[in-house]
């Protein structure tokens, strides 16, 4: 009787982790990242062409591993509201271009850099945070992914590059602007800095 | 039999317990549950407007959507820091910004088509190297024994394996990392806040307290012991203009993807201090 108690206790504390530490999060920006990767390293693609093929792949990788709405809600916080459905519609179109313009030119510049995938925590129930770890010949890059759960899918709604929250980081930018602008302004800024003005 | 309930009572603390715990971490998340008001979503300008007659068209629709479901957003907390002297800042920051693109970035394209990248990088671990008192009397006055341990260490190994510091030996053989601590970050584990922002001359973006961690690393920094001070500072130029070549792009990328160059590296700056204090 004790014995199988004893066992039974072990069976279920050995359970508590895989709870824990479900790995979908983990898997799911795996999955991407390595998509991602697997673009850079494809040496068919070469020249101004192939950039731009790498550039149009990579784009197409962002739509399924970000959850653009999410990221906008974010961003924008309580200013969210301010904007009504047409200009929230505009606003993430117009950030989601920005975003793509502004990282998709950069990681087209890597090429062996390494990437490394550590341990997931749980934000809360439907957020979690996984860890990697970029290695160059210089230093090593912790960016971490924050990912959160939409239907059966993990999404990215957040990226923290040593210690910098990019939605944060955004976030104090709008508000600044949206202190004393118009939501009308801000979409204005945005567009003449994507090149739709 | 007695026992198995009795486990199964414990368990089911356990798992509550877990389940606070997991709460308890997303509460810094603060939720703000929004209701949008109907003002708020037409634009000011249609308020003051009397066309009230086209506007209860539109509205029905929204407010079915808006009462249906609440809307939730989620939202971090934000770090913020007191800008007092912003027009000083400003000024500094586009003194800082033409530095770069008229005489750092132009000395160090020429400077990198010169010298290969791992000899840059080979410069780079050297004054690494020689900046070690900096992180290990950091490391230790915030009796961080390990990481003062693992300064001594990198510096031993990289002064002999690595060539008097050209190579980070003690990286690729040891898996040894470089700490990056400085007073700065030891004044932030005690407590001390950064008082305001600051961006200096050459210097970039500081606070106060960072401020004065950066003339206490001064003092710390073997290169400010060269003579004459002519050679000091030289060396120290020289340094920067090595570090930019292996940057290069870097501070061009962020003023692309930034909306507001100023606040995004005024955020930047304190998101990154604010994760090395707590390192």
């Amino acid at each position: 009787m004790r014995k199988k108690t004893v066992a039974f206790i072990i069976i279920v504390f050995l359970m508590v982790p895989l709870c824990v530490y479900a790995g979908p999060p983990l898997e799911a920006v795996k999955t991407q990242v390595n998509k991602v990767i697997d673009v850079l390293r494809d040496s068919s693609l070469k020249g101004e062409a192939g950039k731009k093929v790498k550039r149009e792949k990579i784009r197409n990788i962002s739509e399924n591993m970000f959850d653009y709405t999410e990221l906008s809600k974010r961003t924008l916080g309580q200013n969210w509201s301010k904007l009504n459905a047409g200009q929230q519609t505009e606003f993430l179109g117009l950030y989601k271009t920005l975003l793509e313009d502004a990282y998709a030119d950069k990681i087209i510049t890597y090429t062996d850099e390494k990437v490394v995938f550590g341990k997931e925590t749980t934000l809360s129930e439907k957020t979690a945070e996984v860890q990697t770890t970029i290695i160059t010949k210089k230093a090593d890059i912790p960016i971490y992914y924050r990912v959160i759960q939409k239907g059966a899918a993990w999404k990215v709604y957040d990226v923290v590059i040593e210690g910098v929250s990019l939605v944060s980081n955004y976030r104090n930018q709008f508000k600044e602007i949206l202190l004393n602008k118009t939501p009308d302004a801000l979409l204005d800024t945005l567009r003449k800095k994507v090149g739709k003005a | 039999m007695k026992l198995t309930a009795y486990v199964l009572i414990m368990l089911s603390f356990i798992f509550i317990g877990y389940n606070r715990a997991s709460a308890e971490q997303s509460s810094p998340e603060s939720q703000t549950v929004i209701s949008v008001p109907q003002q708020e979503t037409t634009p000011p300008i249609e308020q003051a407007k009397p066309a009230v007659i086209v506007e209860p068209q539109q509205k029905p629709a929204e407010r079915q959507k808006t009462a249906a479901e609440p809307e939730i957003i989620e939202e971090e907390p934000t770090i913020q820091i007191a800008d007092p002297i912003r027009p000083w800042n400003n000024a500094m920051y586009h003194f800082n910004d033409k530095l770069y693109f008229w005489v750092l970035k132009p000395a160090s394209k020429g400077y990198s088509a010169v010298i290969p990248e791992d000899m840059r990088i080979a410069v780079s671990n050297f004054f690494d190297n020689v900046t070690t008192p900096v992180r290990f009397v950091s490391s230790i006055l915030q009796l961080k024994i390990e990481k003062a341990g693992n300064e001594l260490l990198r510096f031993v190994y990289n002064s002999t394996a690595g060539v008097c510091g050209l190579a980070d030996a003690a990286r690729a053989d040891l898996g040894i990392q470089r700490q990056e601590e400085d007073l700065g970050q030891a004044l932030g584990s005690y407590g001390i806040g950064h008082g305001f922002y600051i961006v200096w001359p050459f210097f970039g973006p500081s606070s106060l307290r960072d401020t004065v961690g950066l003339i206490g690393d001064t003092f710390l920094d073997p290169v400010t012991y060269v003579n004459p001070l002519e050679a000091s500072v030289g060396i120290t130029a020289y340094d920067e203009v090595n570090t930019v070549s292996l940057h290069i792009g870097d501070y061009e990328d962020l003023k692309k993807s930034a909306v507001d160059p100023y606040v995004s590296i005024r955020d930047a700056y304190l998101q990154y201090r604010k994760k090395k204090v707590e390192e």
